[in-house]
């Protein structure tokens, strides 16, 4: 099981004027399959936080340690954007990420294809796909390299809801079915209700103010009493900490 | 510095030091830039002085400062200005034939039909080579004046239909929508939408066109002309002098180079005050 | 210079398929289908695109007539179309009174422009590289690129035609001198403009350095590198031309200068169409089709030809419509 550990993990972007803190001494440990979800109003450093773990981007001071049994663990990453290179195939995009070759490892990247409901659409090229095609394409490359964490930026605020539902509830499924650790960033509250058991609130300045669980059964269904009370919780919440800020 | 009193303090004054850190990386970055730049001017130059008369006869290759005493000698003998005008006036008046053409044809090619019919037009007018156009105006019109003008209008109208035509498949539909949603009439909607969005395509076109025109009409002018700086050029080459030739030609050059980059330019910056805020952002 | 050239690819008679009428009515709409793909033909580009050269043609005839019968001394010669026509004939079966025929000219100058592109793109790309990634290395070049890219051909072919003597050297080195800052400034462009997002991707799923060179960084630049391929060469065939009439002893341009100098109007204007030829096979046949290949992943330029071809041909049905479009 992967396990998480951010110790003091302090970030901050330009200097003089322009200096923006993105993140302020956040200390965190998330391990097992859970599926934690990070919400916070905009600017809130939930993004630079998923850039961090996943190291694109280096803290300005204090420490991260993704670690799988004692070891460096395997990260996969699904954008806002999909982020494919648009000139190459479906099926090269997920080979892309991949260590090796192999036929198993085709195998496999067609299978998690076939797992998001593209098994026929490996050699078009991206370009030639709807945005929720590209997106679930997206996430087919993030869990093909079965990666021990897996880190998710909005992945659905760019689609149209319907569509978003259905990614949810496939995303959903494959974490069940697969068992990993999942990082999920988003601003809208109902999904994270939806989708996770942990929901960590991030505040104005980038400082972790909640830590919330969330512990209801799967499938949630929206119109459920205790959903609805766990989301009004959590609104609830936003509206104590805006007066803090204020 | 003095200890902080509050968490105020803090931070006001790294943000003063830091400006501070800022702007100096900003000039010694500007530093650097002109560091450069200079080393560059200094390297070409020096190679150019220095291969004169070592690497290359000096006959072949004048160094830059016989090119700056020969445009001495000759701006004293008071040619130049004459000629300059010659080639300046018959660069304006076919340029200006070119953009009526080249804007017309652009604007007609909305049109799907006339797209077709014009579209060998311009790719024959983009891949010709102008001295092809000089050869054949040169031998039907002799030294005539309608040779360098419609040479010139043939190897540049395709560069302003181009960008023309790129402007208008690029049109705002959103904003022409908008603007027929709150009832703006259509001199209203070309004059505050089409016109302001097609200026900067024509602009990149007509300086695109005019660095090809003087080239082409002074090409012309040494095939058939009786005036001008092709002329002064043909001259020079028969005489094989060819320090008078590089210096006509520099000459020029500079004017031309002057033309295009400082005085186009600025009216560029001009027409377009509201597209720098964009960029100043 | 996009590529859309696929008009001519849509199938006219594309309207026949789809469902068999009632044969009743099937005279009429026979002959309603035939008058409706009479205009459709009349008003398709392609057709526009034929009529083109005739009008160029009864043009020209025109104006020889009205020039020679209202002000003959506008001009000293004017070639007729016909003697035009007889020129070209006999230059492509290789009947010539100058020294190389058509296709030796054109060939001898296509080796020329062949190595000059590639020293140009060679020499440029690395260039273009050093002045995409340092600031120093931009400053240090770019006043020197921009000067070269204004100067005229003339200048550099008179240069070298008197530095190195009539050869292949000086031709050659035109063609670099006029190809190069096109590449230069392309692969700078092409540098400043590496899709970053795409790298972060890599680097957060662990992708070897090697992998991304080849998979993320070299394909965006193609599209740059491509442009600079296609600039450099339909420019430095210009520069070619012209530093082969100062300095040739043969080619293409030293060709139609001796047809100029041997004052047949008609050498020149048959020459002219030569290079027309050579340019449009070039430009539409090679280029557009590595194009093709090359950028197979780009779906924009059929995208918008199957909008336009549903939104403006009202009088065709949407099932070839969309057929065209591919």
């Amino acid at each position: 099981m992967a396990e998480i550990l951010i110790k003091n993990l302090h970030k901050e972007f330009g200097t003089g004027a322009d200096k923006v803190v993105a993140l302020e001494d956040v200390n965190l440990s998330i391990g097992g399959h859970v599926f934690v979800s990070i919400v916070g109003p905009s600017g809130c450093g939930k993004s630079t936080l998923l850039n961090i773990l996943s190291g694109i981007e280096t803290p300005t001071s204090g420490t991260v340690a993704i670690t799988q049994e004692g070891h460096d663990a395997a990260p996969g990453y699904v954008f806002q954007a999909a982020r494919l290179l648009p000139w190459r195939t479906v099926m090269d995009n997920l080979l892309f990420v991949q260590s090796d070759r192999s036929p198993s490892t085709r195998e496999r990247c067609q299978r998690y294809l076939e797992m998001v409901q593209l098994g026929d659409k490996g050699s078009k090229f991206p370009g030639e796909l709807s945005g929720g095609m590209q997106q679930r394409v997206g996430i087919a490359r993030a869990f093909s390299i079965e990666p021990d964490v897996l880190f998710m930026d909005e992945p659905f605020s760019h689609l149209d809801a319907i569509t978003a539902r259905s990614l949810r509830r496939e995303l959903h499924d494959m974490w069940a079915q697969t068992g990993k650790t999942v990082v999920f960033v988003t601003h809208d509250i109902g999904e994270a209700i939806e989708l996770s058991n942990r929901v960590l609130v991030f505040g104005k300045g980038g400082r972790l103010v909640d830590d919330i669980g969330v512990d209801l059964p799967f499938p949630r269904d929206a119109a459920h009493e205790d959903v609805a009370l766990a989301k009004a919780a959590i609104y609830r919440r936003f509206e104590e900490l805006d007066l803090l800020v204020s | 510095m003095a200890v902080p009193a509050t968490v105020e303090d803090v931070s006001e004054g790294a943000r003063t030091t830091e400006e501070e850190l800022v702007r100096r990386a900003r000039r010694r970055d500007l530093q650097v830039t002109w560091f450069w730049r200079i080393l560059g001017y200094v390297t070409v130059l020096g190679l150019w002085e220095y291969a004169s008369g070592r690497w290359m006869r000096e006959q072949l290759l004048p160094a830059p400062t016989t090119v700056l005493e020969t445009f001495g000698e000759i701006w004293r003998g008071g040619d130049m200005p004459a000629a300059f005008q010659a080639t300046l006036s018959r660069i304006a008046v076919g340029f200006a034939l070119s953009f009526v053409v080249g804007l017309a044809v652009g604007v007609l090619m909305q049109n799907r039909w006339l797209e077709g019919f014009f579209r060998d037009a311009v790719l024959i007018g983009i891949t010709t080579p102008g001295l092809v156009w000089a050869l054949i105006t040169a031998i039907i019109f002799g030294n005539r004046t309608a040779g360098p003008l419609i040479a010139v209008v043939l190897t540049t109208f395709a560069l302003i239909t181009v960008n023309v035509h790129e402007g208008v498949k690029a049109l705002p539909k959103d904003l022409i929508d908008m603007s027929k949603a709150f009832r703006v009439g259509l001199v209203k909607r070309n004059r505050q939408i089409v016109i302001p969005h097609l200026a900067p395509y024509i602009f990149t076109g007509v300086r695109f066109g005019f660095s090809i025109a003087w080239k082409i009409v002074v090409l012309t002018e040494v095939f058939a002309s009786s005036s001008g700086i092709g002329f002064e050029l043909r001259v020079a080459q028969q005489l094989f002098q060819l320090d008078v030739f590089l210096t006509w030609i520099l000459a020029f050059y500079v004017l031309a180079l002057f033309l295009e980059k400082v005085v186009l330019e600025q009216i560029e910056r001009r027409f377009f005050r509201w597209r720098r805020e964009v960029t100043a952002a | 210079m996009t590529s859309r050239g696929d008009e001519m690819a849509v199938p006219h008679d594309a309207g026949l398929v789809g469902t068999t009428p009632a044969p009743a009515r099937r005279r009429w709409t026979d002959r309603r289908r035939m008058a409706r793909r009479a205009t459709r033909i009349a008003r398709s580009p392609a057709t526009a695109r034929l009529l083109f050269p005739v009008a160029v043609l009864i043009f020209w005839v025109v104006s020889i007539d009205v020039i020679e019968g209202v002000w003959p001394f506008a001009v000293d010669v004017l070639p007729r179309p016909s003697e035009v026509r007889d020129f070209v004939w006999a230059e492509l079966r290789s009947d010539t009174f100058a020294p190389y025929n058509v296709y030796e000219t054109f060939w001898i100058s296509l080796k020329r422009l062949a190595i000059g592109w590639l020293i140009a793109m060679g020499l440029g790309t690395a260039i273009g590289l050093a002045m995409g990634l340092s600031k120093g290395a931009n400053a240090f070049f770019n006043d020197w690129v921009v000067a070269i890219l204004a100067m005229p051909n003339l200048a550099w072919a008179l240069f070298v035609s008197m530095a190195f003597g009539f050869g292949n050297s000086g031709p050659v080195i035109c063609v670099v001198l006029t190809g190069i800052p096109f590449v230069i400034i392309n692969v700078r462009e092409g540098v400043r403009n590496t899709p970053r997002e795409l790298f972060d991707m890599s680097r957060s799923f662990r992708v070897s350095p090697s992998r991304t060179t080849r998979h993320v960084l070299l394909p965006s630049l193609m599209p740059f590198m491509f442009a600079a391929a296609r600039y450099a060469f339909a420019l430095g065939w210009k520069g070619l031309v012209v530093a082969e009439v100062f300095g040739g002893r043969d080619g293409a341009g030293w060709t139609i200068k001796f047809w100029y100098d041997a004052h047949r109007a008609h050498g020149v204007v048959g020459y002219a169409f030569f290079f027309m030829a050579f340019a449009i096979i070039f430009e539409k046949v090679v280029f557009d089709n590595i194009a093709k290949r090359v950028f197979r992943w780009r779906p924009a330029a059929t995208g918008v030809e199957v909008v336009e071809e549903v939104f403006e041909t009202e009088a065709a049905p949407p099932a070839p419509a969309l057929q065209g479009g591919r």
